[in-house]
């Protein structure tokens, strides 16, 4: 056992002289000897290193005598570092034995030999640098293709189950849609709004500052309608949703996963895909549109309070102008895609959410991964969208 | 060889709102015993563990670990101290984004300046002492079982060499014949290492097979002693702990085991 040490300094590397490690070397009748003193422990590991590179190599061949006996204080470090010296020196020829072990080192010197005995795992093969890029690529490659392939099998599965529920509609937890419609739809309102608004106020302002130049300021409502009733209402609140409310899935489903919620579910003959992610897609589907709707009236609003303020275009004047600006068809061309988007983030919130595997690291990192991919795959939708609509000229 | 308490707690008073967990509290802790705690649910045992490892201040009284006060303690003593001691918390508490090899390097790299080579390989001999396989090393604590993640975070609260080893329900969620193996491993590398062991434990089987001696949590004190001295303690919530059906078959079992040994010797 190990004297009590004072306790500040005794991390310091190097202690006073009888706190360090030593070893003495020479030859003896017959053969060498080789004799460890000191504190051989973590504290003093520094000197022992030290000491074992400088002491004297025996002749080849020699037999070795490793005493321990005027070792005063040992811990695992010094019993690995005197059982690598033995271990060295036996695997250079010599007969070694260790001798004058004292009592109280024994168990522990005999411990770390056993344990050292254990054979290093096998190290791993050098990498070729560019070799393992190509095949991170590949891998990454084939997941991703893997994952969409499972996405798609995990869409069929949520639309077999919603065809399920059409059929038997007693089915379908009504009180689960609401709790979700409030959650995703009516809490997301003051955030939503306020930024719809920001961004008309932005967007006015930009396009006011050009078209000043060519004497057609009237045409900032022009811009404002077809940018934010196409594109920037719907985008801005599919990508807010599959932030707030996509994340929020994968955190449930997830959290669930890990309290081995959805196990009892299955255990007790229900459906977690019924229970969870149907209520879920449902009311995601309802509410994506009316916030859309939303985003697109206090987008028109805040370029409405920007042209007023900076072009003096009048609140008449802006819907007289929107009127010939804009028709239904574009009003449409843009809600058309929310409950596209909204099917997407919540696929992807609840198949990331699903794929929790036990621990609660893995609920972070699925989480970060349904928001990327969630606005990802809007983004990518959105463009399809775009060319479709060229196509038929709409 | 010194001989005062590695552990001494005197008057130890834990409040929590009009709540008294522990009042005017006692406990001393020798050099190089196991020492077992146990106590209903709610008496206070990890409350009093982590006021000892300086996690919680208790309301009122005085902790000292290897003769140091911890609350007076500055903060490189303090840092000192608690290289000096190693725990193992219920769950393993593994950092989960590093390998258990990593685990059990980090505080070697931390609190020493030994060369990397050196930490590699001493983490190695940890990971083995504790009873792992040299692959385990490599893993990830999610890629491992709960016996193994108990054997991780051992190895890990090895790391420094410490003189004080906690343990938090170390046999908690493992089945008997591995729950058996951990207790013959701590008791293994407490002897080897000289560790004083601080257990709180709600396995009879530890306690009785391991513990020199078993403190008892009970009216907001603690009531320490041997085995046969808590067996005639007419306290009734001891007598139904170490009476009742449960604390029967370990007695037996431990019986059991000694007239074994008995014969073989």
């Amino acid at each position: 056992m190990r004297a009590a040490e004072p306790v500040a300094g005794t991390l310091a590397k190097d202690g006073t002289a009888a706190e360090l490690a030593r070893i003495d070397a020479g030859p003896e009748d017959g053969g060498w000897r080789i004799g460890a003193a000191g504190r051989w422990t973590l504290h003093a590991a520094g000197s022992a290193s030290d000491a074992l590179d400088r002491a004297q190599k025996p002749e080849d061949g020699a037999a070795v005598r490793l005493d321990l006996s005027r070792v005063e204080a040992l811990d695992t470090v010094g019993a690995y570092l005197l059982n690598r010296l033995a271990d060295r020196l036996g695997a250079e020829g010599h007969a070694v034995e260790v001798v004058g072990v004292r009592p109280e080192h024994a168990a522990l010197f005999g411990a770390v030999r056993d344990a050292g005995k254990a054979p290093p795992h096998a190290i791993e093969r050098d990498h070729h640098p560019i070799l393992d890029m190509v095949v991170r690529t590949g891998q990454t490659t084939v997941n991703a293709g893997k994952e969409l392939l499972d996405l798609v099998g995990f869409l069929g599965l949520v639309t077999v189950t919603f065809g399920r529920l059409i059929l038997r509609p007693s089915r379908l937890r009504l009180t689960s849609v609401l709790f979700h419609i409030e959650q995703t739809g009516l809490n997301a309102l003051p955030i939503l709004g306020l930024l719809s608004f920001l961004i008309g106020v932005v967007l006015a302002f930009q396009g006011a500052d050009q078209l000043k130049r060519f004497g057609a300021e009237l045409y900032v409502v022009n811009l404002l309608g077809i940018s934010v009733l196409r594109e920037i209402g719907i985008l801005m609140t599919a990508i807010i949703v599959a932030g707030r409310s996509g994340s929020a899935f994968t955190a449930q489903i997830g959290t669930m996963k890990v309290n081995q919620e959805v196990d009892a579910i299955g255990t007790m003959g229900l459906d977690p895909i019924e229970l969870l992610v149907v209520p879920r897609a449902l009311a995601l589907m309802i509410s994506l549109p009316l916030l859309a709707f939303y985003a697109d009236v206090m987008g028109l609003f805040g370029g409405a309070v920007m042209a007023y303020a900076t072009l003096d275009i009048t609140f008449g004047q802006f819907i007289r102008q929107l009127h010939t600006a804009v028709g239904i068809n574009t009003v449409i061309a843009g809600l058309i895609k929310a409950p596209v988007f909204a099917l997407v983030i919540a696929m992807v919130g609840c198949y990331e959410g699903l794929k929790v595997s036990g621990s609660a690291e893995s609920v972070g990192i699925m989480t970060t991964k349904a928001v990327v991919e969630g606005i990802f795959l809007v983004i990518v939708i959105d463009a399809v969208f775009s060319v479709v609509f060229s196509m038929l000229g709409v | 060889m010194d001989t005062s308490p590695v552990i001494r707690v005197r008057g130890l008073v834990t409040r929590f709102g009009p709540q008294t967990v522990h009042d005017g509290l006692d406990l001393d802790v020798e050099r190089g015993e196991v020492l077992g705690v146990v106590g209903g649910s709610g008496t206070g045992k990890s409350v009093l563990l982590k006021e000892i490892l300086g996690l919680i201040a208790p309301s009122a009284g005085r902790i000292e670990l290897l003769g140091h006060d911890t609350a007076e303690l500055g903060r490189a003593e303090r840092t000192a101290l608690q290289a000096r001691t190693g725990v193992l918390f219920q769950n393993g508490a593994l950092f989960s984004s590093m390998t258990v090899a990593e685990n059990v390097m980090l505080p070697l790299k931390e609190h020493t300046d030994l060369p990397p080579a050196l930490i590699a390989e001493v983490a190695r001999v940890k990971i083995a002492m504790a009873g792992l396989p040299p692959d385990a090393g490599t893993k990830h604590p999610a890629q491992l079982s709960g016996g193994m993640i108990k054997r991780a975070g051992l190895a890990r609260a090895l790391a420094l060499d410490p003189d004080i080893l906690f343990l938090d329900e170390p046999t908690a969620g493992l089945d008997p014949i591995g729950a058996a193996a951990f207790d013959t491993l701590i008791q293994g590398l407490q002897r080897s290492l000289g560790l004083t062991v601080f257990m709180v434990t709600h396995d009879l089987d530890s306690l009785t097979s391991i513990c020199d001696r078993i403190a008892v949590l009970v009216d907001r004190k603690i009531r320490v002693g041997t085995l046969a001295q808590h067996l005639a303690d007419p306290h009734p919530w001891i007598r139904d702990y170490f009476h009742g059906p449960r604390g029967r078959a370990a007695l037996d079992a431990k019986e059991r085991n000694q007239a074994r040994q008995l014969a073989k010797g």
